[in-house]
């Protein structure tokens, strides 16, 4: 097996882009760690609460998001767009309101796709075309940062793209949760 | 491919060829484990593709959801530094 790419190597795009996501991500889980005072005694560290937990899990999955979308930087137009929403929710100091725009953003897509499809469910009748599925296409632009944005091609693009990175930051993730003892 | 892309420039508007689109889901096709796993010889429909495109995203996402609460337990319970050292140097080198 060839050994991973170091830092200072011209590696090929994907273990540097491993490479900065890695740090990002390992830099805000320390910090996230040195937030949380230590508990006072061993005992009591097992009756560390759920809703902390939870919490903490909040803010690592948003941590996770937003390394990896700085990771890929200004190159993707689904990274600017989830930089933009982060930066946004974060301006705002209320980090859950991130996850209820979405659910709101998702719920007017949703509205607004429903109008397409059955426009589109009419053309469809008529041409006859059975390889685009409207309805596929809108969720995939409801589920890609952006993608209420993109033209079809573009949307596709950055799909691929997009699901690289997902499937890097699982692996990563991964291996952090497996290096514990 | 780069003719083509030129082509579609030229005319100005954002039509995209039939055939890139194809291009752009065989692709994403390769991308897919799903798809990728099932070997058939027959093509996939474009429909298919996107679908499975979907359900493999939700399922990364719930992947990044389960793994992230795992982090934070084990988090909550480690309180050396020298894992992390440990954690980045094997992830680095």
């Amino acid at each position: 097996m060839t050994p991973p790419a170091r830092l200072n190597a011209s590696a090929s795009s994907p273990c540097r882009l491993r490479t900065r996501f890695v740090l990002r991500f390992l830099k805000t889980l320390v910090k996230i760690k040195r937030s949380t005072p230590p508990p006072p005694s061993p005992s009591l560290s097992l009756t560390s609460s759920p809703e902390k937990i939870g919490r903490h899990s909040q803010r690592i999955k948003l941590a996770a998001y937003s390394s990896m979308a700085r990771a890929v930087g200004q190159r993707r137009a689904w990274s600017r767009a989830l930089m933009l929403k982060l930066k946004l929710s974060d301006k705002r100091k209320n980090r859950y309101r991130w996850l209820a725009a979405r659910k709101m953003k998702q719920q007017k897509t949703l509205r607004r796709g429903c109008g397409r499809i059955l426009a589109t469910k009419r053309n469809r009748s008529e041409k006859g075309s059975p390889s685009r599925s409207c309805s596929g296409v809108d969720e995939l632009r409801r589920l890609v940062p952006g993608g209420e944005a993109m033209d079809l091609g573009v949307l596709l693009e950055e799909t691929a793209h997009f699901v690289r990175c997902l499937e890097t930051q699982v692996r990563v993730m991964s291996i952090i949760a497996d290096c514990f003892p | 491919m780069s003719s083509r892309r030129s082509r579609s420039r030229q005319s100005g508007s954002s039509r995209i060829t039939e055939d890139q689109i194809a291009d752009l889901v065989s692709k994403l096709q390769q991308l897919i484990p799903e798809i990728r796993n099932r070997r058939s010889d027959k093509q996939v429909s474009a429909s298919k593709v996107l679908q499975e495109t979907c359900n493999y995203i939700r399922s990364l996402h719930r992947e990044v959801d389960d793994l992230s609460q795992r982090l934070s337990e084990l988090l909550a319970s480690s309180d050396t530094d020298s894992d992390q050292a440990a954690i980045i140097r094997s992830l680095l080198m």
